[in-house]
This record gives C-alpha cells, sequence and structure tokens, in this order.
C-alpha cells in the first residue's frame, strides 16, 4: 500500500490543513461518481480515502506516525467496506433516477426540462403496519410520504388488517393516496369482530371457590369477579374493552393443574379430595353415557 | 441488476450512514431522495439506490464542501448524465446489432 502522505502528494511535513485540502482536492477530481466507468479512477479515489482514514484526523495520524497502524490491516478492512457507488446503481438504466432522464420514447427535451414529478399521476398505495392495540382502539399515525410531504393517518377503532383508507387528491398532481393497513396479531388476544378474547389460566381450586384475579386489557389490568365452579372453555365478559365504544372483552377459562413434579398435589390432598368426592359424586361425562 | 436489489429501513440507512432521522426526512422533503414507499420507521422503504444516493449527498457536502442549494443542480445533472449516458449506450447496442 502506498503511503498515505504520497498517495495526498505531501510529505510528512504536511500541516493537518494541507491535508485536509489535498483530501478535498483530490476526491473532487477521483471520485467514482465524477468518473463513472472509470476503474483507475476509482482505484485512485480508494487510495485518496485510505490516505484520509489513516492521517485525515490529528488523532489517527498521531497513531500513524508512532507507527501503531498496522497499513495491510487498514487497507484489508477498507477493501472489505468497499461500496456501492451510486453511479453503480444507475448503470445499464437499473436505476429509477436516472431513468426518469431517459428519453426513451419521450421526447428528449421534454425529460430534460420535465420534472421527475410529472410521470407520476396514478392512485398511490403505501403499506402501513399497525399495532393490535391501535387498530382496536384507533390511533393518529404521521407517515412521511416519498414525495417529502407528511400525511396525518386517522386510524378508526376497530379497522380490519387489510383494509385501505383514502385520502383524496393528497397525492402528487392530485392523485388519491391509498394506506392499506397490515395488523399485528397480539400474543394474548384473539380478534373476533368488534370483541376480543383472552384464555386465562385459572387453577382448579379457584375454579371451585371462586376467586378475583388481575386480567389484562389493551387499556391496563383490571380485577376480573370468577365465579365459584367455573369450568374450561367458559366466556366471562369485560364490558367495554374490546373494539372501542362497540366491543367487549371476553375471558376464556382454562382450568391449569400443578405439574406432578410440582410436589403440590401431596398424599394429604390427594386423600382429602378422593374422600370429598365419595360424599359428592359428579360425573361430568353423565350427558354423554346417556345418549350413547 | 434486479437480483443485488436490496432494501433498508429508516433504522439500517441511520445506521449505515451516521445520519439522523431528522437528516433523512429533511433530505426526502429536498426531494434529493424519493423512496418507493412511505417512510415508517421499521419498513424497508429504501433501496440500495437511495442509501448509495445518500452517501453520494453526504460526501458533497462533507467533503466537498458543498452548501444545500448547489446540492439539487449536481443531483439533476448526475441523474441527466445517467440518463443520457444509458441512452447512448442503448443505441449503441442497436446499432451493432
Amino acid at each position: 500500500m502506498k503511503n498515505p502522505y504520497q498517495a495526498l502528494g505531501l510529505t510528512a511535513a504536511a500541516t493537518q490543513d494541507e491535508i485536509k485540502k489535498a483530501y478535498r482536492k483530490l476526491a473532487k477530481k477521483y471520485h467514482p461518481d465524477l468518473n463513472p466507468g472509470n476503474k483507475s479512477a476509482e482505484a485512485r479515489f480508494k487510495e485518496i480515502n485510505n490516505a484520509n482514514e489513516l492521517i485525515g484526523s490529528a488523532e489517527a495520524r498521531d497513531k500513524f506516525d508512532r507507527g501503531e497502524v498496522d497499513t495491510e490491516e487498514a487497507s484489508a478492512r477498507a477493501q472489505q467496506q468497499a461500496r456501492e457507488y451510486y453511479y453503480q446503481t444507475q448503470d445499464r438504466g437499473a436505476g429509477r433516477y436516472g431513468q426518469s432522464f431517459s428519453a426513451g420514447a419521450d421526447d428528449i427535451f421534454e425529460s430534460l426540462f420535465g420534472s421527475r414529478q410529472k410521470t407520476r399521476s396514478a392512485d398511490e398505495l403505501y403499506k402501513m403496519d399497525l399495532d393490535f392495540k391501535d387498530a382496536l382502539l384507533g390511533a393518529e399515525k404521521e407517515i412521511t410520504l416519498p414525495s417529502g410531504k407528511r400525511l396525518l393517518v386517522k386510524i378508526p377503532p376497530g379497522i380490519e388488517s387489510g383494509k385501505k383508507l383514502r385520502f383524496a387528491k393528497q397525492g402528487n398532481n392530485g392523485a388519491d393516496i391509498y394506506v392499506q393497513l397490515n395488523v399485528a396479531e397480539s400474543p394474548l388476544f384473539t380478534r373476533m369482530g368488534n370483541n376480543i378474547e383472552l384464555e386465562l389460566a385459572i387453577s382448579a381450586s379457584e375454579a371451585l371457590v371462586g376467586a378475583e384475579v388481575k386480567v389484562p386489557t389493551l387499556t391496563g389490568a383490571v380485577m376480573l369477579n370468577i365465579p365459584p365452579l367455573v369450568s374450561t372453555g367458559q366466556k366471562l365478559r369485560v364490558a367495554g374493552k374490546g373494539v372501542k365504544g362497540k366491543g367487549d372483552q371476553f375471558v376464556k377459562i382454562k382450568i391449569v393443574n400443578p405439574s406432578a413434579s410440582s410436589g403440590a398435589m401431596d398424599e394429604e390432598f390427594k386423600a382429602a379430595v378422593k374422600a370429598w368426592s365419595k360424599r359428592h359424586p359428579f360425573n361430568p361425562r353423565s350427558e354423554n353415557e346417556r345418549s350413547l | 441488476m434486479n437480483e443485488t436489489r436490496q432494501f433498508f429501513s429508516l433504522f439500517e440507512v441511520c445506521q449505515d450512514t451516521g445520519l439522523t432521522q431528522e437528516l433523512v426526512f429533511h433530505y426526502i422533503e429536498q426531494e434529493w431522495i424519493s423512496p418507493h414507499s412511505a417512510v415508517l420507521p421499521e419498513e424497508k422503504c429504501m433501496d440500495h439506490e437511495d442509501l448509495a444516493r445518500i452517501k453520494l449527498i453526504l460526501e458533497l457536502q462533507q467533503d466537498f464542501g458543498i452548501n444545500d442549494d448547489a446540492i439539487p443542480v449536481i443531483l439533476h445533472l448526475i441523474d441527466q448524465l445517467h440518463g443520457l449516458r444509458n441512452d447512448i449506450l442503448k443505441s449503441r447496442e442497436e446499432n451493432q446489432l
């Protein structure tokens, strides 16, 4: 690798200001975007850039001058960081930006002096991700359009995934804008129209004698009164906690027993339950058995 | 070039270029870059072309000392250059056929 001072056409006695000036002067001359497709200019620019990395700031230069920089390693790192230059994205009509000035089928002068924006007139569709909660309760989101214009999107409560909101004449050349919403799923709640459902695990003893438990809702936790003798699958209603102003939240009961290894079901407990069941026989399958 | 087309979110672009979100919005408002979809923080709204263009603008500003007023003039001329370059290449290829 070339000595960075030589690469910038300087000697080691150069001042920091001279280094900056030399770098800017050479970068302007050899920048790949000002020399599209010129491989030797690109190689020279890399060299200049490398030199600037090594001695462009007083701090880096001190390190380099003290011999603390492995120039081979720095050069390899620069190679690794090789980037795509803008001209490469526009090569052979591949780029959007250059294409809008390409004569193509149009009159060349029209495309040279016409604005890029003129080519757009059709309705514009944008996609937007939305939280489960915002879709249920409604929200206001500001988005920035590719034209730079900011648009306030008011999300009505209860909007469903895939629905489009229309903004008349907000696009380029008076085009309509559509914002299509993609509503995220919730790890807790399932949507059922205007209502939402939450599965709630309770213990067998809570199911038998009832309890007051904390239940999450879209607007924070509430205390829910579980009446005695509820069964798995039974749904309890929490009013007004679904789609704002329209729906409720249903809490679906799921009875969960401790695992066998937890030791919660000890011999004393088993004996007590057996004795109690004998005195209060209950067969939840009796109806099924009758119909067989 | 389509096979190399990559998309980046606003976060990724800021991380890669060191620009703040506000500055990226400024570039968009000035119409220096024109992302293909609405710019939302998580959305992959910019492609490799936008990213390379942002880096070019940054170099024009920081290394070449070009002020904001001259940036659109330079970009406009560069866009024209690429358009014309492609037209010349295309017509040269057609003439060879």
